[in-house]
């Protein structure tokens, strides 16, 4: 029987494995919810606090809902950070009965509604952002040094994650940061950033230009190190929305293109060949783009933006294996809608591999205990995790 | 004279040429007497259909929408501010905004730019909108359009709470309900009641013409 991790790298190299695997991502505000529709909370050990942006976010310790549910995580991997060093200070900036603003880590405010019921979704309105021009630019870059030892873990030990990287088998392994596109519309907000292709056509460049450095040297040394112990190197990218990408192919392959390929390809010279790409909405128009950009693999491809993972194997072969792509607002349903999804999509894409179901975003609260319960006895059914022991 | 100086201010927008260049064929096109409301509707609004068209063919997308939006705003800027605009009266009155409890706006904010780039009287209520002040800004103004937003799922039926305050106030004969946002669906306005759901800045702009007939 092989492992999580052999048959994620299966799945990603196109070959079969002896059981599809399963993974998703929760919300911990949809565990939260849960755990009052029955979850075990004697499970916990501990529930944390962390604060994005200010607004409390719970971290439950002892409960899995990986091994509770039966689904394998995508990867676990080496934590390097890829923001600003030293970070924004997170304070909050002014308070009204309606919202709280909040400078985050990164620099940006954002606004979040103040009213518990509007509050669940973590997905709060940026209002600003820390670059506006080519100064606060120059500015910013001063945090963004590849060199500073804070970008690696503090049990960053070369010897010792080789050897954890070479045995661990719960799941792939692998790494993460963001693209070009996700790093300036974080740092300029959409609007701002996406009409600077056009306004200041140089700043765009010169920021690639230091993005692509960054990136490199910042992400260097575990990439040296590790080579191809690494299954998966994850971009977030959300360059789309629900009607096409934010930016034109055009604008793509001028700007976002060479820099990517540049990337991919020291990623490559080191033998990390699986480069998977995060994006909401719909990129359609930028598939070829990014075959030539060298991404193999897309997730979550969702289905309300006319992502379809059939489609895209069919159309595109190997060139990429896809993640995701079970419609949320189908399988939230549960019963004949659930079923309805799930074997409209999964049993033919198994058969054509390369190809790992997951909801086509995070789990959301929408979702009842109940509802996920049966989704995931059901998958699990489809994937043949039956015979697992 | 006219009619080439208006072909270019509207092919200059079209290909995405910069504001300066524009304000030049518009200085030209004053010195040569023509009308501003003509600038404004053989020139700069052709342009913009023009965008609207090269988006809905696959050629522009949200960069290009924007950027356009912007020189067409950056025009009537200038316009308005040198220059009376007896002749131009608005194509009708929209009241706009993001429904309670959810603050993306972006999406909106692009068909305010179209819809004010077109000729309408926009009034922007921002997001997170209490569905009373929808309908109070309705009978404020008299218009004859709502324009809804709604991003998330989780706020979709906002939508439906404020059409149904517009039935109890006895507005809604008079005002055409147009939803738009990533979680709206054609079903879903059927469901709720609304006129019609917009895909995007552009099909809402063209849909809010089709309305008054202009």
């Amino acid at each position: 029987m092989m492992t999580p991790r052999e048959r994620m790298k299966n799945v990603i190299h196109f070959k079969k494995p002896d059981i599809l695997p399963w993974t998703e991502s929760f919300f911990s505000e949809t565990l939260n919810k849960w755990f009052s529709e029955g979850l075990p909370a004697d499970k916990l050990t501990i529930i944390d606090w962390t604060y994005v942006g200010m607004m409390p976010d719970a971290l439950f310790f002892g409960f899995n809902p990986n091994s509770y549910f039966g689904c394998d995580p995508l990867m676990l991997g080496v934590d390097i950070d890829t923001g600003p060093i030293p970070k924004f200070k997170k304070r909050v900036i002014g308070v009204t009965d309606r919202y709280v603003d909040c400078l985050t880590e990164t620099g940006s405010v954002l606004r979040r509604s103040t009213k518990a019921e509007y509050t669940w979704y973590n997905m709060p309105m940026f209002i600003d952002w820390p670059i506006k021009d080519r100064k606060s630019w120059e500015e910013y870059k001063k945090r963004l040094d590849p060199k500073d030892p804070r970008r690696y873990p503090k049990d960053w030990d070369q010897d010792a994650y080789i050897e954890f990287f070479e045995s661990t088998q719960d799941s792939a392994t692998g790494f993460g940061f963001a693209g070009f596109y996700g790093f300036g519309a974080q740092l300029m907000g959409i609007p701002t950033f996406v009409t600077m292709f056009y306004k200041d056509p140089e700043l765009i460049h010169d920021m690639a230009e230091y993005w692509e450095y960054f990136t490199i040297e910042t992400i260097r040394d575990a990439v040296e190190t590790l080579k191809d112990r690494i299954d998966i190197n994850y971009w977030w990218e959300d360059l789309a929305y629900k009607h096409g990408p934010s930016i034109s192919p055009k604008l793509y392959r001028e700007f976002l293109l060479p820099h990517y390929r540049k990337v991919i390809g020291f990623l490559r010279k080191n033998k990390i060949d699986r480069i998977l790409m995060d994006c909401d909405g719909n990129f359609n128009p930028l598939l070829d783009l990014l075959v030539e950009a060298g991404f193999n693999g897309l997730i979550p491809l969702e289905v309300n933006s006319g992502m379809d993972a059939i489609t895209i194997r069919k159309k595109y072969g190997n060139s990429f294996w896809c993640i995701g792509n079970l419609d949320k607002r189908e399988i939230v349903k549960g019963g004949a809608a659930m079923r309805k999804e799930v074997d409209s999509k999964v049993p033919i894409l198994k058969e054509m591999g390369g190809y790992i179901p997951m909801i086509d975003h995070q789990v959301s609260v929408e979702f009842t205990l109940e509802k996920f319960k049966e989704y995931a006895e059901y998958i699990k059914k489809i994937c043949g995790y039956t015979q697992k022991s | 004279m006219t009619a080439e100086i208006l072909e270019e201010i509207a092919v200059t927008l079209s290909e995405l040429e910069d504001s300066a260049k524009i304000r030049g064929l518009i200085d030209k096109a004053l010195a040569q007497r023509v009308p501003v409301a003509e600038i404004i509707e053989e020139g700069l609004r052709k342009g913009l259909d023009l965008v609207g068209k090269k988006y809905e063919n696959g050629v522009f997308f949200l960069a290009e929408l924007l950027y356009a939006g912007s020189i067409m705003n950056d025009a009537l800027q200038m316009l308005r501010s040198n220059l009376d605009l007896k002749g131009v009266e608005p194509k009708g009155v929209v009241v706009l905004g993001t429904v309670r409890g959810d603050m993306h706006d972006i999406g909106k904010n692009i068909f305010k730019m179209f819809a004010i780039a077109s000729g309408f009287e926009v009034h922007d209520l921002g997001v997170d909108v209490e569905p009373e002040t929808f309908v109070d800004k309705l009978r404020e103004t008299k218009a004859e359009i709502l324009g809804l937003s709604s991003l998330l799922t989780t706020t979709l039926w906002e939508i439906k709470n404020v059409i149904e305050k517009l039935n109890k106030a006895g507005m809604r004969d008079g005002v055409k309900v147009l939803i738009g946002g990533n979680a709206v669906t054609k079903d879903f306005a059927r469901e709720v009641g609304a006129d019609e759901v917009a895909l995007d800045a552009v099909e809402g702009v063209k849909i809010c013409r089709r309305w008054v007939g202009k």
